[in-house]
């Protein structure tokens, strides 16, 4: 079967057994291109699919997906979903009432290029690095573009689809000058191939790795941080967890009965808008089918929502947000789509530490508590130079760094990585303690 | 799931295309996860994941791509693409392997990992009873405020078959058990965890009682709730046995897979012979150990898995080597090509990896140390192979205070630099255990154990609050 028949059969089988049916399915297509020494080497390309289902029966619910569209592996989902709905204590679980939702494309002509122009944009990006003669490895120099699919339906009559994709240009080495060795990853992803410039990724990765090189050891004690947006984007990733609904109803969110209060230093303004038209996060509606739009978050340092699925929701007695975020092969949760920290008037660079990358924050950080212990990189701040340091570790409170911002900067830039999708500018703090030598 | 005239059909059309070596590897997966907070099912939730993965080698270049769609016409397609996107560089078309692929079924004897308790003895109601035992083994104080427990099943049966006739079929089948306790005395949270996990069926659930996995969360909880901020600076550190082991996982093992080897990124490149860590450490890499969490019986691109002795009392003795790296390196494959599904080409990979008895009595590692770090149960880390740094979290630690454990101390993190550390290991004691942990890299997320004795190092920087 298709992903579109696999949808109808399951919607008609819940049906006959009086069940509740929601489901979710995605298709996905990947390229990939890697050069190396001037020429392409490894490339892929695959295509993948599943289906996810979340039944709900007498108020329960329960989830199961598949990747084989047969009508025997579809009905074991469906039992097994129903299986696990009954699990469930006696609750008052419901699908949001749905609605047309209609097909949308927001992926264009803008991956249409030949697979020429894209072999060579990513041979440019290799040579160019290679080019470096600090460049001791190039471990990875390639082009990565994506397009899914996502196809929504549910017994409740919620039917709709939409279309997104993006391409990536990255680079991945190591550096060396004399003793000093130094590795890196940057990538620059966009909406549209044309939108990428393989001369200025180069030119990026380069210069963001290349000015740790010579570092020494840090000495330890307490200074002021300077956060590059790379690492802000980071530790915003960690605030959502705190302003996730589904925290908040699991009660373990340090925010708990914080709305309308300061969290956060007045100059903090967090907004998550899904409908921005250059964002790689957005979406026209979320995984429950509810409409995308532009949510303040912390205003002026004040919490003024957290984020919400219908469940959440319900689940706290607050409003519905129109945050789901749900894979075929995962739960019902909530996400982000493109995380905006507003832009303030700019950081000062007098004195002080520049960090610039944070290392083993998945396990050196507890989203929980906020409290932060992790690997840094950076550039120490003296008499207007930037003089590179390593062997360090940085330790704040999340919260507490939060309310402690002193200067917020007008260099917001797009960051797509591991945390998410955001715009976000450098924050200044004083006073964050630092481990070293 | 495919016929052997698939597989050979499949394999031809990659070499006729001109590749050196056309694998296909096959998977279907059955997994299930249940999770309850406070009792209560918070999310259950069951799967199939189904797909397969086509390799093809024109000399060094690799060509990857997959598809859930197993229909001979889509995988034939899947291959014609994947050779047309090499164009401009596609090897000979090869004469040689004219008149199709003979596969011949390798066999690895009788399944030590095979399940005991498989998962269809009990329902899906039997299940949530052992994860209240589990949460109620974790109430042992009021300020226990919620416990999570989660209870992982995974079945994957895997199919391998490659151009010079290699055919293999195996089962992993794996469960774990993670507690999770946090604790509050209504100003301070702390939290507490507790996972074993291994390649059995429920029968894990014998061997680590619910209620003692979720006691061993809860105490560690209680201890960091009473631990004050570690300090910061350089110090001797004890780390403990077990999941402390992650420190050479992520500051060596990582460094001594081929991957990053054979593209000179690792920082312990071409040093084999070479006396790289202390004359008193000897580490393996084992993916045959009995029901180990990173155990199978071949790895994902058909070899057999070994027992590999990757440093010999400090000196170099192999790395951890998959078809790729064995080919551009030259180094004796090791069965280490692994992935995590089929959406990933394999690398070369870590499975039971750690450091053997010594025979220091751990009591004397603290001799003599006036202030230091016992690091008693790590969290993860993270490494960068090409210039080693390395970082991790420390989970459980106390300070040392002339030469005994002293008070708590919490939100410690350990860094350095690997090949630097590994010579600062001066004593090795004689309780090695090994401990289930999920280790990410370029092909995706593992089971990994990990593992080694408490052994004492000279000196790490500990961040901690300056």
């Amino acid at each position: 079967m298709k992903v579109t028949e696999a949808k109808k059969w399951l919607l008609a089988e819940a049906g006959r057994r009086g069940v509740d049916l929601e489901v979710l399915a995605t298709s996905q297509s990947k390229l990939t291109i890697q050069a190396r020494d001037g020429a392409t080497s490894d490339v892929g390309m695959a295509t993948s699919g599943g289906i996810g289902l979340r039944v709900i029966k007498d108020g329960r619910v329960g989830y199961a997906y598949s990747e084989e569209l047969t009508e025997e592996a579809l009905g074991w989902t469906l039992d097994e979903a129903i299986g696990n709905a009954d699990l469930q204590e006696q609750g008052s679980a419901a699908l949001p009432a749905g609605t047309a939702l209609g097909r949308h494309e927001l992926v264009d002509e803008g991956l249409s290029a030949a697979l020429q122009e894209k072999k060579a944009a990513t041979i440019q990006l290799e040579r160019q690095l290679s080019a470096d003669p600090r460049v001791q490895t190039m471990q990875n120099a390639g082009y990565t573009e994506r397009r899914s699919e996502v196809e929504i339906g549910s017994t409740r009559g919620a039917d709709g689809a939409y279309h997104v994709g993006h391409a990536s240009l990255f680079g991945a080495l190591v550096m060396r000058e004399g003793e000093s060795v130094k590795q890196g990853y940057e990538q620059d992803a966009k909406r549209e191939f044309h939108q990428l410039d393989p001369g200025r990724t180069a030119q990026e990765t380069l210069r963001k790795l290349g000015r740790h090189l010579g570092a020494k050891p840090l000495k330890t004690g307490r200074r002021r941080a300077i956060f590059e947006p790379d690492v802000v984007s980071t530790l915003l990733a960690l605030f959502t967890y705190a302003v996730s609904g589904k925290t908040l109803a699991e009660k373990r969110s340090r925010l708990d009965g914080k709305l309308g209060t300061k969290v956060a230093s007045e100059l903090v303004t967090i907004v998550d808008d899904a409908t921005l038209p250059d964002g790689l996060g957005s979406r026209p509606f979320d995984s429950e089918g509810t409409a995308a739009r532009r949510l303040v978050i912390v205003e002026d340092g004040v919490l003024r929502s957290f984020i919400h699925n219908s469940d959440t929701a319900a689940r706290t007695q607050q409003a519905n947000t129109g945050h789901a975020a749900r894979s075929y092969r995962g739960t019902l949760d909530v996400g982000t789509s493109n995380l905006l920290l507003l832009p303030g008037s700019g950081v000062t660079y007098g004195s002080g530490l520049l960090v610039t990358d944070l290392m083993g924050v998945h396990a050196g950080a507890n989203p929980i508590t906020g409290d932060v212990s992790v690997q840094g990189m950076g550039l120490e701040l003296v008499g207007g130079e930037q003089v590179p340091v390593d062997d360090f570790a940085i330790s704040f409170n999340l919260f507490n760094l939060l309310e402690r911002v002193e200067e917020v900067g007008d260099d917001a830039e797009w960051i797509a990585g591991w945390t998410g999708v955001a715009k976000v500018p450098s924050l200044a703090v004083d006073d964050v303690s630092f481990a070293g030598a | 799931m495919l016929s052997t005239y698939s597989y050979s059909a499949l394999l031809d059309q990659g070499r006729a295309a001109g590749a050196d070596f056309a694998e296909v590897y096959v998977e279907r997966w059955r997994r299930r996860a249940l999770r309850t907070i406070d009792g209560r099912v918070e999310e259950a939730t069951s799967g199939i994941q189904l797909g397969a993965g086509v390799r093809l080698f024109f000399g060094e270049d690799v060509i990857y791509g997959y598809t859930n769609d197993l229909s001979d016409a889509a995988l034939g397609e899947l291959i014609a693409n994947l050779a047309g996107l090499k164009g401009d560089a596609a090897g000979r078309p090869d004469q040689a392997g004219r008149g199709g692929i003979d596969l011949r079924k390798l066999d690895a004897g009788p399944d030590i990992h095979a399940p005991t308790v498989p998962f269809e003895r009990h329902d899906k109601l039997w299940r949530l009873e052992r994860l209240r035992e589990l949460d109620a083994g974790a109430r042992i104080s009021p300020h226990i405020k919620q416990v999570e427990a989660t209870l992982l099943e995974w079945e994957q049966d895997v199919w391998v078959a490659n151009s010079e006739g290699a055919y293999v079929e195996d089962r992993r089948v794996r469960t774990r058990l993670v507690a999770q306790a946090i604790a509050s005395d209504g100003t301070e949270t702390q939290t507490g965890s507790s996972g074993p996990g291994l390649s059995m069926g429920l029968e894990l659930l014998d061997k680590h009682q619910p209620a003692a996995v979720g006691k061993r969360a809860a105490e560690m909880a209680l201890t960091n709730l009473r631990a004050k901020p570690a300090p910061a600076g350089t110090m001797p550190v004890v780390l403990g046995n077990g999941f402390g082991g992650v420190i050479f996982h992520e500051a060596l093992g990582h460094l001594l897979e081929t991957t990053g080897v054979a593209r000179n990124a690792s920082a312990l490149t071409g040093m084999i012979g070479q006396q790289i860590a202390s004359p008193v450490v000897t580490y393996v890499d084992d993916g045959t150990t009995a029901n180990g969490w990173g155990s199978s019986r071949f790895d994902d691109e058909a070899a057999p898995t070994e027992r590999t002795v990757l440093i010999n009392k400090g000196v170099l003795e192999s790395y951890m080597v998959d078809r790729w790296g064995a080919l551009k390196t030259g180094y004796r494959p090791t069965g280490s090509g692994r992935r995590q599904d089929y959406t990933y080409a394999p690398t070369s990979r870590m499975r039971n990896t750690f450091v053997t008895a010594g025979d220091t009595p751990k009591e004397k590692l603290f001799d003599g140390i006036e202030l230091g770090l016992y690091a008693k149960t790590l969290g993860g880390g993270q490494v960068r192979p090409g210039s080693g740094e390395y970082n991790f979290a420390v989970r459980e630690g106390y300070m040392i205070r002339n030469g005994e454990v002293a008070e708590p101390v919490r939100g410690a993190m350990l860094l350095g630099k690997g090949p630097d550390s590994i010579k600062k290991i001066v004593a090795v004691s004689d309780d090695e255990a090994n401990e289930p942990g999920m280790c990410g890299s370029l092909s995706g997320s593992l089971p990994v154990e990990v593992g080694q004795p408490h052994l004492l190092v000279s000196d790490i920087v500990v961040g901690g609050e300056a």
